[in-house]
């Protein structure tokens, strides 16, 4: 790339692990994990509202952890796990997590730029905690700005969304459960046999 | 047409998922910043490091000749063209405000581009600046366009004359005898009011692309009026409209995203260039180089006999609107005809109102445009009055509140003249006020709550509980649009219409009302939107009135495929259209249902049917009973719970009703999402959101989002003590009975935190920012017995 009269950044290329798949990329060594994701990866879903930490329009999962991408340097999420927005619909049916479902449903967006960082912090929220109160709900998403004042609908939506993900593993659980008696019984048969 | 009222709607009235939801839960919608384009470069502005200022040198050559450098502007060869009423020369030799454009620069990368606007060599005349609205009027004051003013007030512009300003300045409206009502009152009640000037921070900084192919250019903006932006840039280019499609993806506007600066710089770039240009305003860029809420200084002297009624007010008001910009004279004609002299049954009032220019940053639309600023102050005063005369203060509102039948409804017509619909005459829909202001008092259980004047809700310690009042209203208006409905030959509608989704659900009201019009399944109606080469004239999306003009523009397209598809469909079953209906994707006769035909069958029949609709004739918007024109009033009212603590001058607030009126609502979940939109914006305004300007430099302290504060979660009630709700009252000239309110919920919030403050406290806070400060102040004040 041209880069002029202006002086050139240490440059170095770096394995990033994003939504499942794994890029190389050589970002000058201020960049910001926010900057690689739009501009080099086209993870459009990265909202650049404040640009310095004080929206969580940018908030992407790193490890698990909801981070503000705006304010990570791109050479700390090396060797980190990288979800984004765009890496929660399911990957083969292309379904939508049931937290964006409820998001849908519940109507819990209007201009929708806080959107992916909401959904991305409600995530990490539920991920550790299946059964959020209120108040926890409030709390994890303090960080995210709505300009438009959704909060009512988005609280309702988390809620919802929490009590889906719950049924989704209850029902999971108890298929595994009814597969494991079956192959106990299909075991015991053979024994007999 | 069957009566459609009589009917159960299928689609209006539902909570259906938005139609831009997908896209937006998934990240993939597309903003402006989001476009790349294959030789892209990148724009950036010099913006004046000073207040008023002429720049007497300006030397481009080194920052030319940086390499990846490819155009630079400035005042020098660019056109000096004033290009529409909402500003001058896109790049002057004056500068007016900290933070206007002085140059731009085009780079291969933003980077180059920002490191070259250091290397312009500029020298700045340094020119006495005026901050504060009545400094800028006095006889010293320094003079800030003295090319065509020969003082500060607002006057319009040489280039767009703007009349009914009286010679000093004022825009003024009278009606009844101000003098005579005062004089008849038993206690006459004053007030004043400065409020804070409030930035919109829309999410998405500003950016704008534009690119040409051959003699065509097309851009892409970020703006709720793309159509009122093409007569301004074809006018600058010198080039026919046709030759110009503005595309809009606008995130978030209220109100404020509407004229767009940078979509001049980046045509021209991309004309000189050749190649496609992206200008993104950063975060700071969007508070010092857009525009903020007005500051008004507001006096008013209402009179009030002893039995409640109101017997005259007199309003002054001083806007201050900042370096440059016609929209003050709308807000000023708004503030006007709406919190001075339409939100109560006066039978004599005065009030006038200036615009004064300053050098600070320009004053734009936010969020009520007018309403909330002037209504700040009246719903203060009116408080006082009710205590005045002991009265409970919702009851003082239930005597005084306007109804239709109104004489203020007369002296609108007189003012705005017969037949403009723009600013049309109160309708028989004003009848929801008083049963909305009985339901607020109902759900905000206020009787109970309410302890009479001088005693607070509650005290513990040093934290006291208040509980205050006020009401609100804004009015919408007709404005042009046209929309286009093509019934596909599948029985599926895309219906084209210029205007904007912006976030307040405008996609989705437009789906369901064409929906219900042609019977058909909503799933089945794609709107496509504000793209000027597919779409007809419309004005955009401002001032509440996307309901009233767009989502009606719509459905009357909409009607009349339907007209055309049941002619069809008639001849065919060998009967007449009128004993057709519409309904789930079939045509059936209303007596015999089960005679019927797809709706997919007559479309492919007919290969496809086209729907066309352009503007509301006048004479569909005539009351039948007063024989007027009429505009959409939405009013509002709200009661606000605070705490206060008198150690700390800390405000929290504890639970908030608003109950708003919306006509019919078309998407319940949309109405309640811009409900809570405006008030939790009046929150801000008066409690978090204060911009800090310096008044010996007018720099702006606070142009982030770390010092700027924009309520979170956190800083509003949580469920249970947030209500936020409506009442339908079917508004005859809108789409299904529905009507613009959106900006109305911003309307009453402000004073009943103002008003519950002094209940809690026992002071009244005269500061419009309710700062602990200001707290403070008023606590001392009340000590010292003053």
């Amino acid at each position: 790339m041209q880069t002029g009269g202006v002086s050139n950044m240490e440059k170095k290329t770096i394995i990033l692990h994003v939504n499942g798949d794994q890029y190389e990329v050589t970002p000058s060594s201020t960049a910001t994990l926010a900057d690689v994701l739009r501009d080099e990866l086209g993870l459009m879903g990265i909202r650049l509202m404040c640009n310095e930490g004080a929206c969580g329009a940018c908030t992407v999962l790193m490890d698990g952890e909801p981070t503000l991408s705006c304010m990570m340097p791109v050479m700390e999420a090396e060797g980190k796990e990288i979800l984004t927005i765009e890496g929660l619909p399911d990957p083969v049916t292309g379904e939508l997590h049931p937290i964006q479902q409820a998001f849908v449903d519940h109507n819990a967006l209007q201009c929708g730029f806080c959107t992916p960082g909401m959904i991305m912090s409600a995530k990490a929220l539920l991920d550790k905690n299946p059964d959020p109160t209120e108040k926890e709900i409030r709390k994890a998403l303090s960080g995210n700005i709505c300009r438009c004042g959704t909060y009512r609908k988005i609280t309702e939506a988390v809620l919802d969304a929490a009590a889906r993900l719950r049924n989704i593993k209850q029902q999971k659980n108890s298929t595994e459960k009814t597969n494991t008696e079956k192959s106990e019984e299909q075991e015991s048969v053979w024994s007999i046999g | 047409m069957e009566n459609t009222a009589e009917l159960e709607y299928s689609v209006v009235g539902k909570r259906l998922p938005r139609k831009d939801a997908i896209e937006k839960v998934t990240g993939k919608f597309q903003c402006t910043a989001d476009i790349q384009l294959p030789g892209m470069l990148y724009a950036k502005i010099l913006h004046s490091p000073y207040s008023h200022a002429r720049i007497v040198k300006i030397d481009t050559s080194k920052a030319e000749e940086v390499p990846g450098v490819k155009c630079v502007l400035t005042h020098l060869n660019t056109k000096k063209m004033h290009v529409n009423w909402h500003f001058g020369p896109p790049l002057d030799e004056v500068l007016h405000y900290q933070g206007e454009e002085a140059a731009v620069v085009a780079a291969i990368t933003p980077k180059i581009a920002e490191e070259a606007l250091k290397l312009i060599d500029i020298e700045y005349e340094v020119l006495p600046a005026v901050y504060d609205s009545e400094e800028a009027l006095k006889p010293d004051a320094p003079l800030i366009h003295p090319d065509y003013r020969s003082d500060n007030t607002f006057r319009g512009y040489p280039w767009q004359p703007i009349g009914r300003m009286d010679e000093d300045g004022f825009l003024r409206l009278e009606y009844g005898d101000i003098n005579k009502g005062l004089s008849e009152a038993d206690i006459i009640v004053e007030g004043d009011n400065t409020n804070p000037m409030q930035f919109p921070i829309s999410p998405a900084p500003r950016a704008v692309v534009a690119d040409w192919q051959g003699d065509q250019l097309t851009a892409w903006i970020d703006s709720q009026t793309p159509n009122s932006q093409m007569p301004g840039i074809a006018g600058y280019l010198g080039i026919p409209q046709s030759k110009i499609r503005i595309i809009s993806h606008c995130i978030g506007g209220y109100g404020n995203k509407q004229p767009v600066k940078c979509l001049y710089f980046a045509a021209l770039i991309a004309k000189k260039t050749g190649r496609p240009v992206k200008m993104q305003y950063t975060r700071e860029e969007d508070f010092i180089g857009t525009h903020r809420r007005v500051e008004f200084k507001v006096h008013n002297k209402v009179g009030v006999k002893k039995d409640g009624t109101i017997t005259g007010m007199y309003s002054k008001c001083i806007a201050n609107q900042g370096a440059d910009t016609g929209f003050a004279f709308i807000s000023m004609g708004t503030a006007l005809v709406e919190p001075f002299t339409l939100l109560y049954d006066f039978k004599n009032s005065k009030a006038e109102i200036m615009g004064v220019t300053t050098n600070i940053t320009s004053y734009g639309a936010v969020n009520g445009f007018g309403a909330p600023e002037g209504m700040y102050g009246v719903e203060k005063v009116m408080d006082k009055a009710a205590e005045a005369i002991d009265m409970d203060p919702i009851e003082f509102r239930l005597r005084n509140c306007i109804h239709y039948g109104s004489p203020a409804i007369e002296m609108q017509q007189a003012f705005n003249g017969p037949k403009d619909p723009v600013w049309g005459v109160l309708g028989p829909d004003l009848d929801a006020f008083r049963h909305l202001i009985e339901k607020c008092r109902e759900d905000a259980n206020w009787k109970e709550k309410w302890k009479g004047w001088h005693t607070p809700a509650a005290v513990n310690g040093a934290k006291r509980k208040g509980i205050g009042f006020a009401i609100g209203m804004h009015h919408a208006p007709y404005w042009a649009s046209s929309s286009f409905v093509i019934m596909n030959p599948d029985g599926s509608a895309t219906v084209m219409n210029n205007a904007v989704e912006i976030g307040q659900g405008f996609k989705t009201a437009v789906a369901q009302v064409v929906a219900e019009s042609l019977g058909i399944s909503y799933d089945k109606v794609t709107p496509v939107l504000s793209d000027s080469a597919v779409c007809g004239q419309a004005f955009g999306n401002v001032a509440s009135q996307g309901t009233t003009s767009h989502v009606y523009s719509a459905k009357m397209a909409a009607d009349n495929a339907r007209e055309q598809m049941l002619a069809w469909a008639a001849d065919k079953m060998g009967t007449t259209p009128d004993q057709l209906a519409a309904k789930n994707n079939f045509v059936y006769m209303k007596e015999n249902p089960e005679k019927k035909m797809s709706i997919a069958e007559i479309c492919g029949a007919n290969y496809q049917i086209f729907g066309t609709f352009k503007n509301p004739p006048i004479s569909a918007l005539v009351d039948p009973k007063s024989g007027k024109i009429v505009s959409s009033y939405a009013s509002t009212a709200a009661i606000v719970e605070v705490e206060v603590d008198t150690e700390t001058g800390q405000v929290k607030v504890e639970r908030m009703t608003g109950v708003n009126d919306v006509g019919v609502a078309i998407n319940p979940d949309n109405c309640e999402n811009q409900i809570d939109l405006g008030m939790i914006m009046a929150k801000g305004w008066v409690l978090n959101e204060n911009p800090v300007i310096d008044r010996r430099t007018g720099a702006i302290m606070n142009p982030n989002l770390v010092d700027y504060k924009i309520n979170t979660i956190l800083d509003i009630p949580d469920r249970k003590d947030f209500v936020g709700e409506y009442v339908e009252r079917p508004y005859p000239f809108g789409p299904y009975g529905a009507k613009g309110f959106s900006e109305t919920a911003c309307t009453a919030v402000a004073p009943a935190i103002s008003n519950a403050v002094y209940n809690a406290i026992g002071v009244r806070v005269e500061d419009g920012f309710i700062s602990p400060a200001a707290i403070l102040r008023a606590l001392e004040k009340k000590k010292q017995g003053r």
